[in-house]
């Protein structure tokens, strides 16, 4: 089947395209150059068009979203929508079923999400979620960070054996890259413990995050993942962590990456909460300056933001230690799941309130790296979905980065707290965002990250996963008409995945199955089984289940969207 | 496939009875639930033989109620509460001591004496409810007829068995007794 | 115990099998199987991919008591055929269209349909009803609503710290277990994760750790325990909540609390703040007793508090091999665990409201399903009595005390022994259950069965067949 968009204004930053008037035109599925007259015609005509958006970090699958969903029935009776005759009903605001979870992401315009924490003994779980959300391609990460057998390997400095075991075990659980989660913290977390900075050995195991991070990425950048590390440095939420947070990105700074379709060595998540100053709660401050001069300086690093939303949420990590404060800060109930060998977990609701100073200041800090980190290539628009905010808030967000007129309003009404002139520099900050760096943010420089080369584009050739938004750029004052930035980006006027039409005018009018991106990396047959081979004894004596029974069967992956990997080589 | 005549059980050693006297009824306490007989009884599908009805329609008793009652293993007796009636086995419990409790394993039999007030807590009280035990000389009946009697779905003359279960009023409160 | 010989006479072996019993979902079995035709790959006598077509499990490694009673039923009393009640109120067979078309006209029919059961089936089963229940406005419940349903609502209210079970195994050198006997209902639960095992961080097994049951009767589990705390029946919530009060820094005023001496629980406060790691294991005691949910959302409390001295988690033993499976489901498919009621078009979670003892007990529904459950053995009468008032549907594989209160009888095939399929052990790690041997001819998946009848509904019904579920 033949399309032409027409008339649309087209923002596609990979190929340089901001704000022309042009006509997309695509055939089964595929962007292409031309279509013949039989095409059937769509019209945009004054709407911005844009790649269907790219989700860097999101929390949309598995054990820890369903424990939520479990214990939260609170949550769930707050986003009930009825069965329509297209969509089944939808539930949950923070931590939405997975049906709601697809369309919410259908009606903004979004194509593409990575779930962010994919603990591998669970991953059977995962991959069912995946499955039951629709409309979306979704690409998981194994967690490895904490992993027994990844402690042992960099204490022992072995890349070599690591980058095998990486390249099994993301076969055997279908995952796409490296997440590494509070290295060290979660095995100290087994004992009740955390680890505070990157030398501070785990117990036991007497290695310490700076090892980890080192092995780690080198055994990425040793199979050129299409991705890099994806990196929760240490000491989540702490005041003055952004010293530990600069000496993580430090560590990075001698390993030099080997994938052509990506630009980063290290992709450092939701460093709004890694960005704090100070010494404690009382004299806690922005730290937003030295993370984004740092990174400003340094384009190896590419950061996703996790922008506090002020809304009741759910926070959701792998970094169990950080919810048990939580929990002993707020009082709220205290969930944890602790994986044996490989991840410790935590969830804790959470009342983000513009009248309470630090989370005021928080909502400031993640504007700020925003506004400061220069070039929108390295940075990518998140809200840790749900921990700092739910997804479905990301056009508000879009509508305070394109309006420091809605920025000031919200400082000077006190919609947040008075602490955010004091403790923050965002009052200072007028830079506005344009729809080009909004697109990149969004959709290109996610998929360039995740080397993406089929996705967060309009190229000839890409995937016709294509948003159109009701918002007529030229007519259209994002600083003043922040409102209307919010409704065009959460309604969108056509969401196109794949060719097909998804969303009409902010409804949901067809689903489809979701697909799993997971990477396969070729030619390390012999290595893999030499370390399967040599871990078997550990694994049958420790872990609970059978290797045979550990691994994802194919049955759970039925639309996958494998990425051939060569290792050391360009990616697909 | 080997199947058990009936539970082991400990032999009871009659007490001789220092206080109390020999009582043709007791008043106890009712505990239901699961254990390793009733289990292997239900799931390898032996429901409809002897072997379900001695694992499943068995009274465990402390020895001491057993000696106060003046019953020996596999003895008779029938359970009342406010719910219903049930003729049952009496046995030596395994994990005595326990004097005023009861346990019958889950199962249609004690389905008949538990209450089914859930105080809107979704779960019914299956466990702690006030009951009596007295012997008898009826025979406990097998999972089929048991059923049959009790829900008699396909009994058209209802009048012909005196074990009904005791109507709920019709709010469906029932008035848990202490 | 009779002594019987080992099994000698078998043509396949069949490994790393799931248990379909409990929640423990111990997947080392091994079957031994004889007859039938490999179809698959095979090893000398191990079957390494694929199943045994027509053969029949003869032994069954590794299992216990309950797992091989399971596995090795004897069918007897298995249901082979569909069948109607018919006038006479005799179970006759029929073929498998009669049977499905007359209950898809009752599902169709019905005002109030309840589907329960599920938790002895596999999730992909699952997906099939929640679509037939959404179609038709059904209440979805599983036998969480008899069993921890409370446990639910607890961590509802106070949290769920858990952990999975080779985090015990590894770690733990003090264990609890309080209202259940895991020796009884979980046999294998001491022995492969909890007590005994030599763990990374306790090489000598049991010796390194301290068990602890907390139950009003001196259980099979007491037996094997370091200590027994033998509190007063009905006593669970004053008693833990005297250990929390201890673990505060409060002096207890009563010389004895729920027929524990104080001082015994300030010992057993200080050994638990004293543990290394420390896992609990809570069953039905907790939730049947009259404090149901308030039972565990003390001891909910007691163990977020013991975080602050040492580590400590929970567990829930579940009973069923997929009953977390079910709650786990449901929530991601549709925001809620159990009790999921759809009339009115979106989902609805109301407790005593929308589980099916409190329906049946007010006498709401007019068309029953149960699937892969039994009511019969395990309502209390007074609930089950509305049974006998409407037509009821019966997905299982056995003759049982549900069968004896059913009107259409559909037989399904053993999860993990004859079909494959996804459950979640009770610490929600996922495992897929492998297909051994063939399911007798006669029956059916019970995948094929409820997705038919959703075909068959949504044919009544005029509505055009969608992708299930997804």
């Amino acid at each position: 089947m033949e399309y032409i968009l027409k008339n649309g204004i087209v923002y596609d930053p990979e190929n340089n395209i901001a704000g022309e008037k042009m006509d997309i035109q695509y055939k089964d599925g595929k962007i292409v150059d031309s279509v013949s007259d039989n095409a059937k015609v769509l019209d945009a005509t004054d709407k911005v068009v844009m790649a269907a958006g790219v989700d860097p970090h999101s929390h949309i699958a598995g054990p820890k979203l369903v424990v939520g969903r479990l214990y939260r029935p609170e949550d769930s009776r707050r986003g009930v929508v009825p069965k329509t005759g297209v969509t089944r009903s939808e539930t949950g605001f923070s931590i939405p079923s997975c049906p709601a979870t697809g369309y919410r992401y259908s009606r903004m315009g979004y194509g593409t999400v990575v779930e962010a924490a994919m603990p591998p003994l669970e991953a059977k779980h995962t991959h069912e979620e995946i499955n039951a959300i629709p409309n979306l391609d979704v690409a998981p990460l194994p967690l490895f960070g904490n992993n027994w057998f990844t402690l042992e390997y960099a204490r022992e400095n072995k890349v070599d054996d690591l980058a095998a075991f990486i390249s099994a075990w993301l076969k055997l659980v279908k995952g796409y890259g490296v997440k590494i989660v509070n290295p060290c913290g979660g095995e100290a977390w087994g004992w009740g413990m955390n680890v505070h900075g990157v030398d501070d050995p785990a117990p036991y195991f007497d290695v310490t995050a700076r090892e980890v991070i080192t092995a780690l990425a080198k055994a990425n950048e040793k199979l050129g993942l299409p991705h890099s590390i994806h990196l929760h440095p240490n000491d989540l939420g702490h005041p003055g962590n952004n010293g530990t947070t600069i000496e993580s990105m430090k560590i990075l700074k001698n390993i030099t990456k080997n994938s052509p379709v990506r630009n980063q060595s290290l992709h450092m998540t939701h460093i709004q909460y890694h960005s704090y100053a100070g010494t404690n709660w009382r004299d806690f401050e922005s730290g937003a300056g030295d993370v984004a001069k740092y990174i400003n300086s340094n384009d190896y690093v590419t950061a996703d933001i996790g922008q506090i939303t002020l809304d009741e949420t759910t926070t959701m990590t792998a970094d169990g230690p950080m919810e048990f404060d939580l929990h002993q800060l707020n009082g709220l109930k205290w969930a944890n799941k602790d994986i044996e060998l490989e991840t410790a977990s935590g969830i804790v609701p959470f009342i983000y309130s513009g009248r309470n100073s630090v989370h005021s200041v928080q909502w400031a800090i993640g504007l700020e790296l925003f506004l400061l980190i220069n070039n929108p290539w390295q940075v990518f628009l998140t809200t840790d979905s749900p921990n700092a905010g739910p997804f479905i808030r990301y056009p508000r967000v879009i509508s305070w980065l394109m309006s420091n007129k809605r920025r000031t309003e919200m400082i000077e009404n006190r919609e947040v707290h008075k602490a955010v002139e004091r403790k923050s520099i965002l009052a200072t900050l007028d830079r506005e965002y344009d729809f080009s760096e909004i697109a990149t943010i969004s959709r290109a420089a996610p998929a360039k990250a995740y080397g993406f080369t089929d996705r967060g584009h309009l190229g000839v050739g890409a995937n016709a996963d294509i948003a159109v938004y009701d918002i007529n750029p030229n007519e259209v004052d994002p600083s003043a008409q922040y409102e209307l930035i919010e409704k065009g980006f959460g309604n969108a006027a056509y969401t196109i995945k794949n060719g097909n039409v998804l969303v009409k005018d902010g409804e949901v009018v067809q689903v489809v199955p979701s697909h799993t991106i997971w990477a396969n990396v070729q030619g390390m047959e012999a290595q893999e089984e030499a370390i399967i081979e040599s871990i078997m004894p550990t694994f049958n004596k420790y872990y609970t289940v059978k290797f045979e029974n550990y691994k994802v069967d194919d049955h759970y992956v039925p639309n996958p969207i494998e990425v051939k990997v060569q290792p050391g080589k360009a990616g697909k | 496939m080997t199947y058990v005549d009936k539970p082991s059980v400990p032999n009871v050693v009659k007490f001789a009875e220092p206080s109390a006297t020999k009582r043709d009824k007791l008043e106890v306490m009712l505990n239901t639930g699961s254990d390793i007989y009733q289990g292997a009884c239900k799931k390898r599908g032996s429901t409809l033989k002897d072997e379900y009805r001695y694992a499943s329609g068995t009274a465990y008793m402390d020895p001491n109620d057993m000696a106060k009652l003046g019953v020996k293993n596999w003895d008779k007796a029938i359970v009342k509460t406010d719910y219903g009636e049930v003729v049952v086995f009496v046995a030596h419990s395994r994990d005595a001591p326990h004097e005023g409790q009861i346990f019958i394993c889950k199962g249609p039999w004690a389905n008949v004496v538990v209450s089914p007030e859930t105080y809107c807590c979704c779960d019914p009280t299956y466990k702690g409810v006030p009951a009596s035990i007295e012997v008898t000389e009826e025979e406990p009946l097998l999972m089929a007829d048991l059923m049959a009697e009790v829900y008699k779905k396909y009994n058209e003359d209802e009048t012909s068995t005196g074990n009904r279960l005791v109507k709920l009023p019709d709010n469906n409160v029932s008035h848990y007794r202490h | 115990m009779a002594y019987e010989k080992p099994v000698t006479d078998y043509d396949y072996i069949v490994e790393n099998c799931t248990c379909a019993f409990c929640g423990c979902n111990c997947d080392d079995l091994v079957y031994l199987v004889k007859g039938g035709e490999v179809k698959g790959e095979l090893d000398g006598k191990l079957v390494t991919s694929g199943y045994v077509d027509g053969g029949h499990v003869v032994a069954c490694r590794h299992a216990c008591r309950l797992g091989a009673s399971k596995v090795m039923e004897d069918m007897d009393q298995r249901l082979l055929v569909p069948m109607i009640r018919n006038d006479d109120g005799a179970l006759v067979e029929v073929d498998w269209d009669t049977a499905l078309d007359k209950a898809a006209e009752l599902i169709a029919g019905a005002v109030r349909p309840v589907f329960y059961g599920w938790s002895e089936t596999s999730i992909e089963t699952m997906h099939y009803g929640l679509e037939l229940g959404e179609l038709v406005g059904a209440v979805l419940d599983n036998q969480a609503t008899i069993c921890h349903g409370p446990s639910l609502q607890a961590v509802q209210n106070a949290g769920y710290p858990v952990n999975t079970l080779g985090e015990v195994k590894n770690r733990a050198d003090m264990i609890v277990y309080t209202g259940n006997n895991a020796m009884n209902s979980h046999p294998r639960h001491m022995a492969r994760y909890a007590a005994f095992p030599r763990g990374y961080f306790r090489q000598r097994g049991r010796f390194d750790r301290t068990i602890v049951t907390m139950d009003p009767r001196y259980t099979d589990t007491a037996k094997m325990s370091d200590i027994w705390v033998g509190f007063e029946q009905n006593g669970d919530y004053e008693f833990y909540n005297a250990m929390r009060a201890v673990l505060r820094g409060k002096k207890l005023e009563k010389d004895v609390i729920s027929g524990i001496p104080k001082e015994d629980i300030e010992e057993l406060v200080e050994a638990m703040k004293g543990a290394q790691y420390g896992s609990l294991f809570f069953g039905l005691g907790l939730t049947h007793t009259l404090s149901k949910q308030r039972n565990i959302d003390i001891a909910i409390n007691l163990i977020q508090d013991l975080n602050k001295y040492s580590k400590w988690n929970l567990i829930p033993m579940r009973g069923h091999f997929n009953v977390n499976g079910f709650n786990i489901f449901m929530a991601f498919e549709q925001g809620f665990p159990y009790g999921v009621d759809f009339a009115r078009g979106y989902p609805r979670y109301m407790n005593g409201e929308t589980n099916t003892i409190d329906l049946l007990t007010r006498e709401e529904p007019d068309v029953f399903m149960v699937i892969a459950a039994d009511p019969g053995a395990h309502f209390p009468s007074g609930a089950n009595r509305h049974l006998s008032n409407i037509p009821v549907i019966q997905i299982d594989i056995h003759w049982g005390p549900s069968t004896e209160l059913a009107d259409i009888v559909l037989p399904g095939s053993f999860i993990g022994v004859e079909a494959a399929g996804t459950s979640y052990r009770m610490d929600g790690v996922p495992l897929y259950m492998k297909k051994a041997i063939s399911r007798p001819e006669t029956c059916r998946d019970d995948e094929w069965i409820v997705n038919e009848l959703l075909k068959r509904v949504q044919k009544i019904k005029g509505i055009e067949p969608k992708v299930a579920s997804k």
